[in-house]
């Protein structure tokens, strides 16, 4: 760990350990952004359901939110991959694992993405 | 590393005896990364209330300003500064940058994450 650089586990391949690096970069830089409009543009913060409509008609603001859920959502289910890959599960329970993590990680992302939708939709 | 078995390894976690800064470093992310899954989840789930109309959410909002929820509040901030600011030096690391100096880069970046929760703690308790 300390003292040498990070690296992709063994059966996590380059991709995906590229993929978490650089997405949880972007949530940082987005989280940042988040953490500013919500408590310094809009004063006092989101705190009613109309504050929410007014924000999602800025249009710039869903597309930000919707990458938002995907680098946060894919960031969590393969951190969760490492985690459970330290835990050493045969090929086959690994298989189940990455089975459940994709359709979790799909189903958040649909079911957010139609959240912000339908948010934008009764604000326009 | 890699070929013990998994009770092996959980109970390591708890070992005093392995606890150098790379340790705690790797302890505090993987503790901080269940917490903010955790949140994630309650997050996605609580504003489905968004969808219920205005009513249900602006319930919600006034059950969000009891103190167990600040609290709880409170400890997502905790969990995201450290685990995204240890993050910076992992995703550094990765590209070669500052391996050498890991242990003083961590350190710094967990004093920032500790001036970042005592501003937020002030403005969350303190405040208004």
């Amino acid at each position: 760990m300390i003292g040498e650089s990070s690296k992709p586990k063994l059966r996590e391949g380059v991709w995906l350990w590229l993929l978490k690096i650089i997405g949880g970069l972007l949530v940082f830089v987005v989280l940042g952004i988040h953490f500013v409009i919500n408590h310094l543009v809009a004063p006092g913060g989101l705190l009613s359901y109309q504050d929410v409509i007014n924000y999602y008609k800025v249009p710039i603001v869903p597309i930000m939110e919707i990458g938002f859920l995907i680098f946060v959502v894919s960031h969590c289910f393969l951190g969760l991959r490492s985690i459970l890959l330290d835990l050493n599960p045969s090929d086959r329970f690994l298989n189940w694992i990455d089975g459940i993590l994709l359709v979790g990680g799909i189903g958040a992302c649909i079911y957010g993405a139609w959240l912000i939708i339908l948010l934008t939709s009764r604000g326009a | 590393m890699n070929n013990r078995s998994a009770p092996a390894h959980f109970w390591r976690w708890f070992d005093p005896r392995h606890h150098q800064p790379g340790t705690w470093a790797f302890i505090l992310n993987r503790v901080t990364a269940l917490g903010l899954t955790l949140y994630l989840a309650l997050h996605l789930v609580a504003l489905s209330q968004l969808a219920m109309g205005p009513q249900a959410y602006d319930n919600f909002i006034v059950l969000a300003k009891t103190p167990v929820i600040k609290v709880g509040e409170m400890l997502v901030i905790a969990a995201g500064l450290i685990h995204g600011l240890n993050g910076i030096r992992i995703a550094l690391s990765s590209f070669g940058i500052g391996v050498r100096n890991q242990k003083q880069i961590f350190a710094g970046l967990m004093a920032v994450a500790a001036i970042g929760i005592f501003i937020f703690a002030f403005s969350i308790f303190g405040g208004a």
